[in-house]
Formats: C-alpha cells, sequence, structure tokens
C-alpha cells in the first residue's frame, strides 16, 4: 500500500555527497513528493529533507542505500502517512 | 621526515606505501606528470594497456584474485570514460578497486576545454567513493583514504580525479613508511554483534526438514571457506554456490550441489523450490538466481547473512536478517547450531536428479573441451570466464576445488571481461596458470589485449569457443524471437593467423582427437598461448528459466520449428 514516507538525512554540506544522495533518489527509481535541502544546527552540515511515496519495504530499502554513502551522518525515516487517511 | 613533494610524486609515493605494486594504464596529457613521477617509482610495475577499459578489467581481476586493491590510470576525457565498464563491473561484483585519473588544470574545469570530461558526475553511481582533488594538500589523504573505502566492508570501486595543475603543485608529504606487504582486505569489518540472529537461525536450522546453505561471493571476498565448510559438514545440509559463489565449496563434496538460477541444474533450482530454509551467506538474491521472486522458495523462511545492510531484504523477504562479515558469523553460527543430518531430503533431492539431454551433436562439446582443460592442468589453475553460453557451461561443468579459482563478471554481464581481466589474475599470481576463456563474441571485444600480453610477458592462455554467433543472444532468438537470427551471426578473424601475428602460439581444435595436445602444449607454453575450439553452431544451454519465469518451470528442449 503506497504511503507518504518522509525521510531526513543529515550530510556533509559538500555538492558532491548531496550529488550522490540526490543521485541515490533517482537510481532507486523511487517517485518523490517533496525534496528540500537546509543547512542543520551544525555547522558543514546540511538537512536533506524529502517525501517518498511508495510502500513501506521500498522506504527502507531506499533509507539503507543512504546509509552507505560517504559522508551521510544520519539518516532517519521521521513520518508515515497511510494515503487512505489523507483527506 | 617531511619532503616538498609534487602531487605526481605523492600519487606515486602513497600508492608504494599502500601496497600496491602493479597498476593498469595508459598515459595522455592530462596525467604526464604522473607519468614522468612514476619512472622514479620502480616498486610501481605499470602494464600498458591497449585500452582504458582494460585497464579498468585488469585491476578487478588483479583485485579479485589477490584480495587487495588493483589500481588502473588513465587521462582526462576519453581516457577517464573508457574506464567506466570496468568500473560498473568492479561495483556490481563487490571489487577493491581504484581508478586515478588526470584531468584538465583547475582553471580550465567547466569550460568543456580539451579531453574534459565530468567523469566524477559520470562515475557518482558505480563507485563507492569518489574525488576532484582541488587541492595537493589534500592528495595524500585522499590516496590513503580511497584504498581504505575500496577494501573496508564490501568492497568496491573508488575514482581520484586529479587536476593536471594539482599533479605539478608542491607540498609538504609527510610518509607513512612502505606497507611491505599489501593491505589485506580480508579483514573483517566492525559487526554490529547479533547473538539473537544468530540464535534464531541455529533454531530454525535444528527446526527444518528440508534448508539448503546458498552461498555467494561474500564467502571468497570473507575468506569464509573453512567456516562455511564447517557449518555444512556439522548440519548435512547441501550447498549451494551461486555464479561468483563457484569454487567457495568444493566441487565433488556429498553436499556439494551445483549453481541455481536461470541455467542451474534442475535438481538444484527443485531443491530451492522444496525447501523450507534456505541459509544465504553473501549473495544478493539476484534476479538470475531467484526467477521471479514472486515464486521462488515458496516454502522455505529465510535466513540472511551479508555485510551490507542494504541488502538484507532487497529482493527476497526474509526471516532472519544478520549484518555482519561473512566468516565471523558462519564461525558463530556453526559453533551453535545442533549437530544433525539431511539424509531423507538429501536422498529427496537426488531423486529430482535428471539425465543430462544430449545437447551437443559432434563430439567436441564443451563438456569434452572443460575435460580436456581439467585433465591439462590437474585442476590447479584460475579460470577467468567472459559472458555468455561459454561461461554457463564453465559455471556448470567445470569441476573447481581449490577457493576462488573461478572469476567471472556476474553481476553486471560484461562481455569482453576476460581477456583483460585475466591478465591482472596472472600479476596477483605469477606461479599459478591462467586461462581466460571467452566466447568468438566476448573475445573480438578485447583482443587487442594480446598485444599487453605480449609486451608485458604475461603468459595468459587464452580460450576461445567459437559458434559464430552471438550464442546467448541467438538462442534467446531461437526460444523467444520465433527463431530470427537478427544481427547475431558474427564473423571470426583466422585465430591461429592472429596469434602468429603477435608472435604466440595458436591452435585451431575441431575434433576431439586433436583436443588433448593443443590443450596440453598451450598449458605448457611459456608464454601468452591461444586455442580455438570451433563447436556446434547452435548449441544451447540447459536448463533454462525463462527471464522473469518461475524456478518450477526449466526449458529442457529447443522449441520445435515454426514455433
Amino acid at each position: 500500500m503506497p504511503a507518504s514516507h518522509t525521510v531526513a538525512v543529515l550530510l556533509d554540506d559538500a555538492l558532491l555527497t548531496l550529488n550522490r544522495a540526490v543521485g541515490v533518489l533517482r537510481r532507486r527509481n523511487v517517485a518523490i513528493e517533496h525534496l528540500a535541502l537546509r543547512p542543520s544546527d551544525t555547522a558543514g552540515v546540511s538537512r536533506l529533507t524529502f517525501v517518498l511515496k511508495t510502500d513501506p519495504a521500498t522506504a527502507d530499502r531506499v533509507v539503507q542505500q543512504f546509509h552507505k554513502i560517504v559522508g551521510v551522518r544520519d539518516v532517519m525515516l521521521v513520518a508515515t502517512e497511510d494515503s487512505t487517511t489523507e483527506v | 621526515m617531511t619532503e616538498m613533494l609534487t602531487g605526481a610524486q605523492i600519487l606515486c609515493r602513497t600508492l608504494v606505501e599502500g601496497g600496491v605494486d602493479v597498476i593498469f594504464g595508459y598515459p595522455g596529457g592530462a596525467i604526464m606528470p604522473f607519468y614522468h613521477a612514476l619512472g622514479d617509482h620502480p616498486r610501481l610495475r605499470h602494464i600498458l594497456v591497449r585500452h582504458e577499459q582494460a585497464a579498468a578489467h585488469a585491476a578487478d581481476g588483479y583485485a579479485r584474485a589477490s584480495g587487495r586493491v588493483g589500481v588502473c590510470v588513465a587521462t582526462s576525457g576519453p581516457g577517464a570514460t573508457n574506464l567506466v565498464t570496468g568500473l560498473a563491473t568492479a561495483h556490481m561484483d563487490s571489487s577493491p578497486v581504484v581508478a586515478i585519473t588526470g584531468q584538465v588544470p583547475r582553471a580550465m574545469i567547466g569550460r568543456d576545454a580539451f579531453q574534459e570530461t565530468d567523469i566524477i558526475g559520470m562515475t557518482l553511481p558505480i563507485t563507492k567513493q569518489n574525488y576532484l582533488v582541488q587541492d595537493v594538500a589534500e592528495l595524500a589523504a585522499v590516496v590513503r583514504e580511497a584504498l581504505a573505502i575500496a577494501q573496508e566492508g564490501r568492497p568496491g570501486p573508488v575514482l581520484i580525479d586529479v587536476p593536471k595543475d594539482v599533479q605539478n603543485q608542491k607540498t609538504a608529504f609527510l610518509g607513512l613508511g612502505p606497507r611491505g606487504s599489501g593491505l589485506d582486505t580480508r579483514a573483517p569489518s566492525p559487526n554490529p554483534q547479533d547473538p539473537d540472529g544468530v540464535r534464531e537461525a541455529a533454531r530454525l536450522i535444528a527446526a527444518a526438514e528440508r534448508p539448503l546453505l546458498m552461498v555467494g561471493h561474500g564467502v571468497i571476498l570473507g575468506n569464509a571457506y573453512t567456516e562455511v565448510r564447517a557449518l555444512a559438514e556439522k548440519t548435512g545440509i547441501p550447498v549451494i554456490t551461486t555464479l561468483l559463489g563457484i569454487s567457495a565449496f568444493p566441487d565433488g563434496h556429498p553436499l556439494f550441489l551445483g549453481m541455481p538460477g536461470m541455467h542451474g541444474e534442475v535438481r538444484v533450482n527443485r531443491a530451492i523450490q522444496h525447501a523450507d530454509l534456505i541459509v544465504g551467506i553473501g549473495l544478493r538474491f539476484d534476479d538470475r538466481v531467484t526467477g521471479n521472486t514472486a515464486g521462488f522458495a515458496p516454502r522455505a523462511r529465510i535466513v540472511h547473512i551479508d555485510l551490507d545492510r542494504a541488502e538484507i531484504g532487497k529482493n527476497v523477504p526474509v526471516a532472519v536478517g544478520i549484518v555482519g562479515d561473512a566468516r565471523d558469523v558462519t564461525r558463530r553460527l556453526a559453533a551453535v547450531v545442533q549437530p544433525r543430518t539431511c539424509v531423507p531430503w538429501l536422498e529427496e533431492i537426488r531423486e529430482f536428479t535428471r539425465p543430462r539431454a544430449a545437447a551437443f551433436r559432434g563430439d567436441l562439446a564443451p563438456e569434452t573441451i572443460l575435460a580436456s582443460l581439467y585433465q591439462a592442468t590437474e585442476g590447479r589453475c584460475t579460470i577467468v570466464t567472459d559472458v555468455g553460453q561459454h561461461q554457463m557451461w564453465v559455471a556448470k561443468l567445470y569441476p573447481y576445488r581449490e577457493p576462488n579459482s573461478h572469476i567471472t563478471s556476474g553481476g553486471l554481464g560484461t562481455m569482453g571481461f576476460a581477456v583483460p581481466a585475466a591478465m591482472g589474475v596472472h600479476l596477483a599470481r605469477p606461479h599459478e596458470t591462467v586461462w581466460a576463456i571467452s566466447g568468438d563474441g566476448g573475445f573480438q571485444m578485447n583482443m587487442a589485449e594480446i598485444g599487453t600480453m605480449v609486451q608485458e610477458q604475461l603468459p595468459v592462455k587464452m580460450a576461445i569457443f567459437n559458434n559464430g554467433y552471438l550464442g546467448m543472444v541467438r538462442q534467446w532468438q531461437q526460444f523467444f524471437h520465433g527463431k530470427r537470427y537478427s544481427c547475431t551471426p558474427i564473423w571470426s578473424p583466422d585465430y591461429v593467423k592472429l596469434a602468429e601475428a603477435y608472435g604466440i602460439p595458436g591452435w585451431r581444435v575441431k575434433d576431439a582427437a586433436a583436443l588433448p595436445d593443443a590443450v596440453a602444449q598451450a598449458n605448457d607454453h611459456a608464454g601468452p598461448a591461444l586455442v580455438e575450439f570451433v563447436i556446434e553452431q547452435e548449441a544451447n544451454v540447459y536448463p533454462m528459466i525463462p527471464p522473469g519465469g518461475s524456478l518450477s518451470e526449466p526449458i529442457e528442449t529447443a522449441p520445435a520449428a515454426g514455433d
């Protein structure tokens, strides 16, 4: 059952790391509803937030791929919203 | 002691200190400072290939055979892009390769300069990590980190892009001193201890009636042969090896079953479909192994042991996932598992065995050729295969007994891999015989590397299975495209004359009578040698699971004419 999964990634504030991170989303061929990048509370670290519209297993697969990127410090699945409950 | 060195000198020094002793490469404008410095480092043997793709495959072959990082070097632009196929191959098959590319000077980057290309952007999805070195002061740390990242955890390729002016820049360098024996990639990475997972796996093994062990490349990369064998022998569980897991468990062992999947033996795939437990160690459950995952092992619970957390549950749902080094986890599992046997199950599997249909006309069947090869080498050689029908015949028919004696391009399925990769294997194992087996299609992709073998004195033995077709594609056309052999007949040169042109001996074998002599002479020749086997044109690899099909429904005969 597709749902919206919000994932937050803390990563080095470097263009190449960001490129690699966004590349994983493209490479793994998942639908992205929303994508945002902003500075985190820590200097030199950015916070990449995106919303995936997919089933939980696929969302977990994507999260696992992020753990492997050099320069990614943390990956959190911060919210899951079942699409059937949306108004 | 701190010295003032150029970036090019630092590249050489850090490679030497990292234990690198051979590099495969091709010079060009943007990498010339490195090649200039190379002359001062005799410990770095440079192998001049004929195409950069071969440099990447050779580095990959070296890495797979030695367990150490393989290094390749190319210039910017076309030199760098030519490495891409080799890096993708290494990435798919978890091989520790470091590529060093020259780049145009920093001031020119972004201006579409001569031989400028965004190799960093191009290799992002096929490397574990890559670097554009913008400051010579970072270079030594980058090379050291690249060598470490390539080997640690699940191995893979890393690329370092070094602008020409950075190669010429000077900076203070503090050497670590040579490591001498080289880096050991077999060192397990730190594991999260997972005693619950191991205990649960042991409980499932004790309760199972039809358990199977499926072992993959991770067992070879993790040097877990002894542990896997101990686990199998303590529990009596039969063992399946994936394409890249071949030689991780000895062929001929009473518990050895064979290869699963698209071209797996019927009894192996049937065993999977009847199993109630599959313990997978260091494999990806790739689609060539599982067929349609919806119908894969419908009765089995799966225990998956893998170093890469992202592989657990990626392709098939698992009952127990254990993240860890194959050797470490298997040892712990073997220690806690209750001794048992699987006699009725082995008997059941024996009944799955079908007589192998006579798939070949004439007397030069692949089976006969490979038996002759086994005889000539007494089974003591490393075989590097290319991609296609011959690859499957070798995987199914050659009885591997020595660990890590089978090297092939599995995940990416790269035709043209065998010949250059075998050069790397020879350099990693200079005292062993290396046979590169290719089809007539794959051989012609990289046959220019015979020149490299002659110039660098690399005594690789080349075997060509020549059927005049791109055989595996032709087989698919026969089965799934109404026998329309579109663009698969392929002309070959006279390979014996080709060998002669390069000054190496060559043999053409058309019948079994000539087989033993030709193979033995090629095998015993001191330098590179070539043997062409003229085989039946339309021989097929059986059985075959159609792509996306279930392991339960193998094709074992050709479609009737007119189908």
